[in-house]
């Protein structure tokens, strides 16, 4: 875990210290490096438990994909924004990776941690970088507002977390999760138990975001640079998702009862989501809504608690991070070249950017969960799972599967085919840069196709 | 032209209208020709940029611009009675319609399972 922190936090030094002329080769150098030493996680020594140098940061595998996910997103994130930060001052452009290597290391240390309020911590300081990112270098002046609910939602969210881990500390003397795997049931049976039930999982289910509190997403994911709105569809979301599987294993027997809602919640969620895509006119707006959807199946299995659910929950959320975020990356290539996010000015695409039009192609129909994909994978293992819980979710998911392909297909149609406008010129050709960047984003996907164990999570 | 009848059901289109061509008023003349002066002259700026060899960027459409706020910042929602039957109807109905949906067949299958009758249909692990 160190090998892999050390050199995180030794990027900051990096930052600072290399020559403008090599900030971004070196960076994305660097960056890359970790990612590769973090693919050494995924050969995890021991078959169920944790595997852990120290007391405090620990590897098992279900934090070991959204780890891997994250160190590889770093070089991403960089190489997307080398674009549009170029431009600005020298000390600018070290600020804005900074704070993107500071967001590294405070997700690297979340997803490791062992001690649940530790997890707590980085959860809220991943908000301050991410905050900075999207108020500072966001293009509209609606950004204020998107970072004023992203900020306050989340927030909002996690104070009962708080109120509710420290109870937790009071009540069994440890907050490690090596410890409270092996606690003894509570004895859960009171109105207040009831409420530190909700509390313990509010944050996480705003983060995801379920349905009903995911008001910020759309306006952060839209109003966010490119690499903001890459590392929170990719891992910000998906910490969500962590937190609620940690937080499940202590939850029982309450859940039974109290998940309902929070179900319910999810699964009309994607329907509704879902509609709401197809009327989108905004291109990333449309690609935020989506990330709702796919969040509400992700919610949903990991709530009724079955080895399937978590499963499926893990790799809808490393296949949606990876599919995601390449998503953002294209729209973000249309958005440069014509500074509007607005599908119907951008479309017909193809003509022009033919091996784009194929980028185009693998990320939509990987959103839509085209087998092989991992992405099917991860709905189907949940779908069955929801169906085997009660039939007659079937009808909600395959609707939403239903709707999910309509509007996947509809951003590919809007965007590549059709007339391409006559009045756009000047329309700069696809830099190696960027189809490097959307192939490191779509081979993952695809070797992960072969390899699908590395994904499972505790059910391999 | 001029004693051209529609058909029963179908109504005339405008350009063969004959009260466009014939006893026209000298305002409506006038304002005709203020009118074909814009447009004339909003296509002239159009075209001088399309063909503007040195055009780097964008033509600014301020048609699209006002279509996409219109259609993302939506100040035009106002609660009235059918908008809150719509969102209740499709917002908050099928939270409650669900719940007992789910419930009622989870708490059958529950029966079930400790009167010892359930029988497993599928053999899942899930």
């Amino acid at each position: 875990m160190l090998k892999v922190l050390i050199p995180t936090i030794m990027l900051f030094p990096t930052i600072w210290l290399v020559s403008p002329k090599w900030l971004w080769t070196t960076t994305t150098a660097h960056s890359l490096l970790i990612a590769s030493i973090s693919l050494t996680w995924l050969k995890w020594t021991s078959e169920a438990g944790w595997t852990s140098s120290n007391m405090y940061l620990a590897t098992d595998p279900l934090s070991t994909p959204l780890l891997v996910l994250t160190c590889w997103l770093l070089p991403l994130m960089i190489l997307a924004s080398q674009n549009h930060i170029t431009p600005e001052p020298i000390s600018r452009q070290r600020s804005y990776i900074t704070l993107l290597a500071s967001l590294q290391t405070f997700l690297i240390m979340a997803f490791g941690a062992t001690e649940i309020i530790m997890f707590y911590i980085m959860f809220e300081a991943t908000l301050i970088p991410t905050l900075i990112i999207i108020t500072r270098w966001g293009n509209q002046t609606e950004r204020l507002n998107a970072g004023t609910y992203f900020l306050f939602y989340t927030l909002a969210g996690s104070l009962p977390l708080l109120v509710a881990l420290l109870l937790l500390q009071q009540s069994t003397g440890t907050l490690s999760m090596l410890v409270l795997q092996y606690s003894q049931p509570l004895q859960l049976n009171s109105w207040g138990h009831m409420i530190w039930w909700a509390g313990c999982l509010i944050a996480f289910l705003v983060k995801m975001p379920l349905y009903g509190v995911h008001l910020w997403l759309p306006k952060a994911h839209v109003e966010a640079p490119v690499a903001g709105s890459m590392v929170l569809a990719a891992v910000l979301l998906k910490l969500g998702g962590y937190g609620m599987m940690r937080m499940m294993v202590m939850l029982d027997p309450l859940s039974k009862e109290l998940a309902y809602p929070f179900i319910i919640l999810a699964l009309w969620g994607i329907i509704m989501t879902g509609s709401i895509c197809l009327r989108q006119t905004d291109l990333k707006s449309l690609i935020a809504y989506s990330s709702v959807s796919h969040m509400g199946l992700v919610a949903g299995g990991i709530l009724i608690q079955t080895p399937w659910g978590f499963s499926g929950a893990i790799i809808l959320m490393i296949a949606h991070g990876l599919v995601s975020s390449a998503l953002f990356c294209l729209a973000n290539t249309a958005y440069e070249r014509t500074h509007s996010r607005t599908m119907i000015l951008a479309r017909g695409l193809q003509v022009i950017f033919p091996l784009t039009a194929v980028w185009w192609f693998i990320a939509n129909l990987a959103n839509l969960a085209l087998p092989p994909l991992p992405n099917l994978m991860g709905e189907i293992m949940i779908i069955t799972t929801l169906f085997s819980w009660s039939p007659w979710t079937i009808l909600l998911t395959g609707a939403g599967t239903l709707i999910t392909a309509g509007y996947s297909l509809y951003m590919f149609l809007m965007s590549q085919r059709g007339p391409t406008p006559n009045h756009i010129m000047g329309l700069q050709p696809f830099h190696t840069r960027e189809h490097l960047l959307m192939t490191l984003h779509l081979i993952p996907v695809l070797l992960l196709v072969t390899k699908p164990e590395l994904m499972w999570g505790w059910c391999y | 032209m001029a004693d051209y009848k529609e058909a029963p059901l179908a109504t005339r289109p405008k350009t063969l209208d004959p009260a466009e061509y014939f006893n026209l008023s000298p305002e409506y003349r006038r304002a005709e020709e203020k009118r074909a002066a814009l447009r004339a002259q909003l296509k002239r700026q159009y075209l001088q940029q399309l063909n503007n060899p040195h055009r780097k960027e964008l033509i600014e459409d301020p048609a699209l611009t006002r279509w996409t706020y219109a259609r993302t910042n939506n100040n035009y929602f106002r609660p009235t009675a059918k908008t809150s039957l719509i969102g209740g109807l499709f917002g908050v109905l099928p939270l409650f319609a669900l719940y007992v949906v789910f419930k009622s067949d989870r708490d059958k299958r529950e029966a079930k399972i400790k009167a010892g009758t359930y029988e497993r249909p599928y053999k899942l692990s899930t």
